[in-house]
């Protein structure tokens, strides 16, 4: 019961923190607190794929695609927001379609090891297709985004536009975890060939899993894409692929509100390094150091913590009344 | 493209698949024991990089020591990392995936505030050009190929004569025949990263060192393994031949980046068609 009413709390709270923003510190934070939500987006829709068993080591190269093709389309051909946001959701899931159907009937190591090379094509295709996509000086002069041919020129209501964006694939990812699919995914990533004997189409599944994630990677990217008003081939490196799945798994695999505690947690701690080498050096430590000591991730802390407080008063079974 | 030039982006492609196909027998080796992926393999290949520059240019030590010594030092690194990420983790495989990952994106941003911004280069071992079928061909490429197939040779012998290659086929039954699974492991993650380090080491002489030089390698490593197919090692050796020529001939006659999407989609291509890769075996 506490389970199922944790949820809708912690989004409700988040999204009255989240409307506070803009009103309490000023451009900086705005600007900080809306690519914290885009990084909620990415780690969030990656957590069906995982739920299945997949290590999808290339989301980063699907926000990728969603956001050149945005940028592109909104630049180029002057096609308002929405459009352009679904048109490089919808790429983005096509080339997810394209990647997963090969290499998701096979085992997990294949699926993985194909997404990693994947980042590195996607990063070659923007850097070599200079003239579309100018590649290494960067493709700038996007334009701002716009809902119902209204231009959003302030951060502030770019900020709630992400906002608003983050909530609606929260609650679509929440009730799909939550259904029966959910369940199957679930089955899938605990014991596949028992689902797979009960009648269960694994590879559709997962494939559908994968393409779903592709779909929230790609209006993310086009999100940002259109309020960085900058993208470098580069920057959707390996890298932020690394951190996309870094995100699920220190703010733990078991529960639906894992990824956006690993996003929200270390995207806000490590604003202070950012562009520096030490934020990798920091996020990998992270990393390592919650795999070794913290499976479950951050949201099983406050659980360990409860423990090991019972664990000490039980060791001690008769406090002394002046403590 | 000149006959001339055919046989020599072919011999250089033969010199660029060996260090291919040293990087790939570790990954298929660590594969078939443990049915894990090292992505830290690209890190340790750095590594056997930069023990190369300090130990063979800075230090002065001849070539060969260093060589080994680099080998040596990241198979012992390689062993710990087993005592201290595989085995406390228990078998996971995809937390120790996720491990593996973590500790590849430390090592190479650690690279950098320890070994500096600026690239570095080792000067050349065995510098000029030897005339080979009346084309001039680098003897430091050249010496790639003898020193690869040497350590090829003697990991399948050192596998098929010792208990390994049991345990390689059949990790579990070896458990139950008395072999000591720990030290089974440890000995596949200590050969895998002293081939990765060898790797390095040979490549040292020939490309600009850098933090993040393990990347390409080992996105290549990944192709070939699944191309070849995973835990085949006669898969590893000729897939790693063909990607070094089709990396040598097609980058030659196009340039290096179509020559990594050429071989991208024929893996994808592969997959659809040969989802276990050449000679790999279904799950």
């Amino acid at each position: 019961m506490r389970r199922k009413l944790g949820v809708p709390i912690v989004l409700a709270m988040l999204a009255a923190l989240a409307l506070l923003v803009p009103a309490l510190g000023g451009d900086y934070y705005v600007h900080v607190f809306a690519l914290v939500f885009t990084n909620v987006i990415l780690a969030a829709s990656l957590r069906p794929s995982l739920t299945c068993g997949q290590l999808n080591i290339g989301h980063s190269a699907f926000m990728s695609v969603g956001a050149y093709t945005s940028a592109l389309l909104a630049k180029n051909l002057a096609v308002p927001f929405e459009i352009s946001l679904l048109c490089g959701a919808l790429l983005a899931t096509l080339v997810g379609l394209a990647i997963g159907y090969p290499s998701l009937r096979l085992r997990g190591v294949y699926f993985a090891m194909v997404t990693v090379a994947f980042v590195e094509v996607i990063r070659l295709i923007a850097q070599l297709w200079v003239s579309l996509t100018r590649g290494m000086s960067g493709l700038s002069g996007i334009p701002k985004p716009s809902v119902l041919g209204m231009t959003l020129t302030s951060r502030a209501s770019q900020y709630y536009l992400v906002v608003g964006l983050t909530l609606v694939i929260l609650l679509v990812l929440w009730k799909l975890e939550h259904s029966r699919l959910g369940l199957i995914w679930k089955s899938i990533g605990m014991a596949d060939n028992l689902a797979q004997s009960l009648g269960v189409n694994i590879a559709r599944h997962k494939l559908l899993a994968f393409m779903l994630g592709c779909f929230f990677a790609g209006t993310a990217g086009a999100f940002y894409a259109h309020f960085i008003r900058f993208l470098f081939p580069p920057e959707f490196g390996f890298l932020m692929a690394t951190n996309i799945l870094v995100y699920n798994y220190v703010g733990g695999r078991g529960h639906f509100v894992g990824p956006i505690v690993g996003a929200t947690f270390l995207s806000l701690l490590s604003e202070p390094f950012r562009g520096s080498p030490y934020e990798t050096i920091f996020f990998s430590i992270a990393m390592l150091l919650t795999i070794l000591f913290l499976p479950g991730g951050l949201i099983t802390l406050p659980r360990k913590l409860a423990e090991l407080r019972s664990w000490r008063t039980a060791s001690a079974p008769t406090p002394s009344p002046a403590a | 493209m000149t006959l001339a030039l055919l046989v020599q982006s072919a011999i250089v492609g033969v010199s660029l698949g060996s260090i291919y196909i040293l990087m790939a027998l570790g990954l298929t080796l660590m594969f078939g024991m443990m049915h894990i992926i090292n992505f830290a393999h690209g890190a340790v290949y750095m590594l056997g990089a930069f023990v190369i520059y300090y130990v063979f240019f800075q230090g002065g030590v001849p070539y060969f020591a260093a060589f080994v010594t680099s080998m040596m030092l990241l198979g012992v690194f390689g062993y710990l990392v087993e005592r201290s990420i595989y085995r406390p983790i228990k078998g996971g495989i995809e937390p120790t995936l996720v491990a593996l990952l973590a500790l590849t994106t430390f090592l190479q941003a650690a690279g950098y505030p320890v070994f500096g911004q600026l690239d570095k280069h080792v000067p050349p071992v065995f510098p000029g050009t030897t005339n080979v079928l009346g084309v001039g061909i680098s003897i430091e490429r050249l010496m790639i190929i003898p020193v690869a197939a040497a350590l090829v040779i003697g990991l399948y012998l050192f596998i098929n004569r010792t208990r390994l290659s049991a345990a390689m086929r059949a990790i579990e039954a070896a458990a139950l025949q008395g072999v000591n699974v720990h030290v089974v492991n440890g000995l596949a993650f200590a050969i895998g990263f002293a081939l990765a380090a060898a790797s390095g080491a040979l490549m040292a002489p020939i490309f600009k060192l850098d933090p993040m030089m393990g990347e390409q390698p080992l996105l290549k490593a990944f192709i070939i393994i699944i191309l070849g197919g995973l835990g085949s090692i006669p898969g590893a050796i000729l897939g790693g031949l063909m990607l070094g020529l089709i990396d040598s001939i097609v980058a030659t006659a196009l340039g290096a980046e179509p020559a990594f999407l050429l071989s991208f989609v024929f893996i994808i291509l592969l997959l659809l068609f040969r989802p276990t890769g050449l000679f790999g075996y279904a799950s």
